[in-house]
């Protein structure tokens, strides 16, 4: 293959390097969602003052 | 005897979900929920909870079902902190299946109902969930269009805006509240959207409270994330040494982390880095790194960015024969992975450097006369405007699904 001349490598390096607008990958790192949490014993312990946990842990303590 | 059995289901489906196995967590709540129960309000924390571990399952059809199931059941016993919780988890939720409309409705719910509660934690949560929903959106809008940060048409604009200014509010209640890991994450969320926004130092300063908080806790994989969105801050501050130190930590803590996906995108990104500094040896360097976890990883995609990349490396050095293997792997990866336009910049990169050699196109192979073809059919779309459009569809596709994230 011939030689490149000055001209035509300079012609080629501006058309083929990228500008920054191309090469921005966008790769942002977003932190994680909330999500709210419940859970059974919330009402548990409040609504029945544990009578029925007792029993399970009870029955458990039995086995 | 019924009411026990759900119960003690109910209890080990919360203890394996707290555990981490949300798969298993996930069988018996439902054997719970097969069982049944009276007590509504077990029912819906057993709701609630099923919501949340399919949507960390990212099963998010089964979250949006049961955390609908949740607000049904919490405004039936007028349970009104109940139905917060369920409209914030609904709305995140219509947020991820990308309907932003109906996601901003059950937002504002929460956030009305937590407001009416004088509940300030609940306050400050549903306004970091609104900025999230108004992020997104934007986002969303704007990849559609394929813009740059800072380049953004009004509704893109407006939603940003809101989403920025959301997360302003929750920062001004979690400060009062001293609850510094809810600044972390409303710090890291704004600045990203000052990013998207073009307010670039905004940006910076945003993040670098992000790293502050994220070393306080010793989060390495929020540290990571800070790093790595420094960097892309400072690219467009066009502060490119510094971009690639924060880069060059990223990578560090990926390789600390075990995480070759995030691995393989500091790479990239500090390939891209040092071809904007003109260092086109080291960029080579990181993107041969690239390379060889995206083959490991079989991301095709990702294979067929570096090879684009290279290419452009070898011919700014001046290795042609490097630059032609790599813009010929390019093709014949657009090709496979069905990327026309990927297809289209290959064969334009392919016959520049066929003619800087001085090869005519009735010397080479076949894939070169197909190029005729293909510029024929386009109208002559050769110059750059093609190129760079290719580029940015390719920038859409992600590298990798999204991770797993922890939900605190």
């Amino acid at each position: 293959s011939q030689p490149l001349t000055g001209h035509q490598a300079a012609e080629l390096q501006s058309k083929v390097v990228p500008s920054k607008q191309i090469l921005h990958s966008d790769n942002m790192e977003m932190e994680p969602e909330t999500m709210e949490t419940k859970s059974v014993t919330d009402y548990f312990s409040k609504l029945h003052m544990g009578s029925l946990v007792y029993s399970c842990t009870s029955k458990r303590k039995n086995k | 005897r019924m009411e026990a059995s759900c119960l003690e289901l109910a209890l080990e489906g919360e203890r394996l979900c707290k555990a981490g196995d949300c798969r298993a967590g996930v069988s018996f709540f439902e054997a719970a929920v097969q069982v049944g129960t009276e007590d509504l309000r077990t029912l819906s924390a057993i709701y609630s909870q099923l919501g949340n571990a399919y949507f960390y399952l990212h099963e998010y059809a089964k979250a949006l079902e049961y955390h609908h199931h949740d607000l049904t059941l919490a405004r039936t016993i007028g349970d009104l902190l109940g139905e917060a919780k369920a409209s914030g988890n609904l709305g995140n939720t219509l947020k991820v299946l990308g309907n932003f409309e109906e996601a901003i409705v059950c937002c504002q719910r929460h956030l009305d109902i937590s407001r009416e509660l004088n509940d300030k934690v609940g306050e400050a949560r549903a306004l970091y969930n609104l900025g999230n929903v108004y992020h997104s959106k934007g986002k969303n809008v704007a990849n559609a269009g394929t813009h740059d940060p800072g380049e953004l048409p009004d509704d893109v604009k407006n939603a940003l805006q809101k989403a920025a200014n959301y997360y302003e509010e929750n920062l001004a209640i979690v400060t009062e509240l001293g609850d510094r890991a809810a600044q972390g994450r409303a710090f890291g969320n704004l600045g990203n959207t000052h990013y998207l926004l073009g307010n670039f130092r905004s940006a910076v300063l945003a993040h670098e409270q992000r790293l502050l908080i994220a070393k306080e806790f010793g989060d390495r994989s929020a540290e990571r994330r800070a790093y790595s969105n420094l960097g892309n801050a400072y690219i467009f501050l066009g502060e490119f040494e510094t971009a690639s130190e924060y880069y060059k930590r990223t990578l560090q803590l990926a390789r600390q982390l075990k995480d070759r996906a995030v691995e393989a995108q500091a790479c990239y990104s500090l390939g891209n880095t040092f071809t904007l500094l003109q260092d086109y040896e080291k960029a080579i360097d990181y993107h041969l790194k690239h390379l060889v976890i995206a083959q490991e990883l079989q991301d095709k995609i990702g294979e067929g960015r570096a090879c684009w990349s290279l290419g452009n490396a070898y011919t700014a050095l001046g290795n042609h024969d490097q630059a032609i293997h790599f813009a010929e792997r390019h093709l014949e990866i657009s090709r496979e992975v069905g990327d026309r336009s990927g297809e289209l910049t290959a064969r334009l990169n392919l016959s520049d450097l066929q003619m800087v050699l001085g090869l005519s196109y009735s010397t080479n192979n076949s894939m070169m006369s197909e190029s005729h073809v293909v510029e024929k059919g386009l109208n002559g779309t050769r110059p750059r405007a093609g190129r760079r459009h290719s580029m940015e569809n390719m920038e859409l596709m992600k590298l990798t699904p999204e991770k797993v994230q922890n939900w605190n």
